[in-house]
């Protein structure tokens, strides 16, 4: 087995598998707070990658720059579109089941809007760091006597690690260290309680709303950064990838999603190394599905009492 | 779902059912003997069958969305695999296509008993774990050799037989579902599955044997969605991963049954007929905001008549309780 490559894989999948936690903690949102299963989250990540594109290629600007922008555009969107669509929602039978076929409409509408816009095609992101790879280490004799494997990363990957790290502890710190976070953390638990103690809900589920837009927008600008280039038609695959990691993690399990995130990346990365490409992909289902028949809480979850 | 959500036969008047049924009845005659001359009278034969298809797709997700309160999302799994055991069973075995349609309806129960344990799971967990399973069929089938599977092109089964056979094929399993499903709406299976959606405990208690009633109506439900696959691959004499297991297929379902109504007989049927047509007409005069349109008006009906047309006619005027099946 070559090492090198093994290595590249593992590193890969830190990499992704913090993107893929950055999914699964924006969906955990909206799945916690809101008992909403986001079916255009791929589309709202898309969307902040695109927000990206374009401002590189009409004013130049840095995606680390387009950073914050996305995130407050897309916190005002969701924060209004809470209020366009949930409210209304909650009042039908199955807001869970309802909640879901909802968004795949706007996911249907999203979809089709990029490509009216952008059309069909995979655009390039062309923004690229210097130097473009880092050397990471070198490891002696990889390929026999005196012959050094080096174990090359893009700089833009990792710089996208680096940034996704300090996110997810800024939301770390802000849902376990903030009042609002932890009434965001309180409604997870008992959305009945919460208002009892006199937390307006609305307010706080439109935040919830606008967190998890943010969020997804961001991860869409990084994701520019992981992989240069954007397909309107990838959104479907994002989405199931956050579905993957947050029931593995355990619905509505913020920390649980982060762990699982990193797990199914590696697992993924690591595997695209040692099997073919298909099968690397059934890999990260078929883990999902023995989890949820031995676990069906999520590896971190605990059992929801209803 | 609620108690109040489910229109149900309340107090049963013998009278009532039987004008309920014989509505019924006269209508899926009236679907039968219009769509049987559509080929004689020269009409659009795709638009019909891919009419009838969607129906029957949407009749048999009710059996288990509507009656026992799973929302399959991966419903096209099925739809898949009878579409593949079809083209397998006729161009690499060799077996003629009307014996391979029932093969392909077998294959389909026989994986739904697999992934039974499935059923275990409630909500939004079985949704997922259920559209997880639908993508790994796909990628297997993209993955198994080409001699069996074709790979990701597919296979080509070519015409096998008149073009009208395949449509008549599909108006069985049209009428077929249809008869099930009013059967099913008046059978103790039907009663004991609107017990257990509402109330799961209570209806145990009440000595109904919760597992295997959900498994029966599972069994139906996977039953026509891989007939409805095969005869399509039949139809259409072609088939490939992509379509075959095309999350389009389920989510279209999915909107049909529930733009009619879940729950009731006629819904499914109502929401597919008014919906078919809208998409065909919004297909025709906007082709590129066909999809936008389509996801609007997902969103719509889901906001503001969440029960489905039928549903709502009913809730608004529950005299037609009376009427409607």
């Amino acid at each position: 087995m070559n090492t090198v490559l093994l290595v590249n894989g593992l590193v890969g999948g830190i990499v992704f598998g913090a993107v893929y936690a950055l999914i699964g903690a924006s969906l955990n949102v909206l799945c916690g707070v809101l008992r909403i299963i986001n079916f255009a989250h791929g589309e709202f990540i898309l969307a902040g990658g695109f927000l990206a594109y374009v401002l590189l290629n009409a004013f130049g600007l840095n995606p680390l720059l387009a950073l914050p922008i996305a995130a407050a555009a897309f916190f005002a969107a969701g924060y209004l579109l809470y209020f366009l669509l949930i409210p209304r929602l909650a009042r039908s039978d199955e807001p869970e089941t309802s909640s879901f076929l909802m968004m795949f409409g706007v996911s249907l509408m999203m979809v089709s809007t990029f490509i009216w816009i952008f059309e069909a095609d995979v655009r390039p992101v062309n923004f690229s760091f210097d130097p473009i790879n880092v050397v990471l280490f070198t490891i002696e004799d990889a390929y026999g006597e005196g012959r050094d494997g080096r174990v090359l990363v893009p700089t833009a990957r990792l710089v996208a690690l680096a940034v996704n790290a300090v996110i997810i502890a800024a939301m770390t710190w802000f849902l376990y260290r903030t009042l609002a976070g932890k009434a965001m953390r309180a409604a997870i638990m008992n959305r009945e309680a919460v208002q009892i103690v006199g937390i307006d809900i609305h307010r706080l589920s439109a935040s919830a709303f606008g967190l998890a837009a943010a969020l997804a927008a961001v991860t869409g600008v990084l994701l520019t950064l992981v992989v240069p280039s954007i397909d309107p038609n990838g959104g479907a695959d994002l989405t199931l990838i956050g579905f993957i990691v947050i029931v593995l993690g355990g619905l509505g399990h913020p920390v649980g999603a982060l762990a699982a995130g990193i797990l199914f990346g590696v697992v993924e990365q690591v595997s695209n190394v040692l099997l073919p490409q298909a099968a690397a992909q059934m890999l990260g289902f078929m883990i999902l599905i023995a989890v949820i028949f031995v676990r069906p809480e999520g590896l971190f979850g605990k059992v929801r009492s209803r | 779902m609620h108690s109040s959500a489910a229109p149900r036969p309340v107090s049963d008047a013998p009278r009532e059912g039987t004008i309920r049924r014989v509505i019924w009845y006269g209508l899926v005659l009236a679907v039968l003997v219009w769509c049987a001359a559509i080929p004689v009278l020269g009409g659009n034969l795709s638009l019909y069958f891919a009419m009838m298809m969607w129906v029957t797709l949407a009749t048999g997700l009710n059996f288990i969305a509507g009656f026992a309160g799973y929302m399959p999302f991966g419903y096209v799994a099925f739809y898949g695999i009878g579409a593949y055991v079809t083209g397998i069973a006729v161009k690499i075995v060799g077996i003629p296509v009307y014996a391979a349609i029932p093969l392909a309806g077998a294959a389909g129960m026989l994986f739904a008993l697999l992934v039974a344990p499935t059923l275990r799971l409630s909500g939004i967990y079985f949704a997922i774990v259920s559209l997880s399973l639908a993508v790994i069929c796909q990628r297997i089938v993209s993955l198994l050799p080409d001699e069996i599977t074709g790979g990701s092109l597919g296979i080509i089964i070519g015409v096998t037989t008149d073009r009208e056979h395949g449509y008549y094929a599909m108006l069985l399993v049209l009428v077929a579902a249809l008869v099930t499903a009013s059967w099913l709406a008046h059978s103790r299976l039907g009663r004991a599955l609107r017990a257990i959606r509402d109330d799961p405990e209570a209806a145990d208690a009440m000595g109904v044997h919760v597992a295997r009633s959900r498994l029966y109506a599972w069994l139906l439900a996977t039953l026509f969605a891989a007939l409805a696959g095969g005869v399509q691959a039949w139809f259409s004499g072609a088939l490939d991963p992509q379509t075959a297991f095309d999350v389009l297929v389920t989510a279209k379902t999915v909107i049909y049954a529930m733009a009619g109504g879940l729950g009731t007989v006629l819904g499914p049927f109502v929401g597919t007929v008014v919906l078919v047509w809208v998409d065909e007409l919004i297909w025709r005069s906007f082709p590129v905001l066909n999809n936008f349109l389509l996801g609007l008006i997902i969103v719509l009906l889901i906001l503001f008549a969440p029960r489905g047309i039928v549903g709502s006619l009913m809730q608004r005027y529950p005299r037609l309780r009376a009427y409607i099946m």
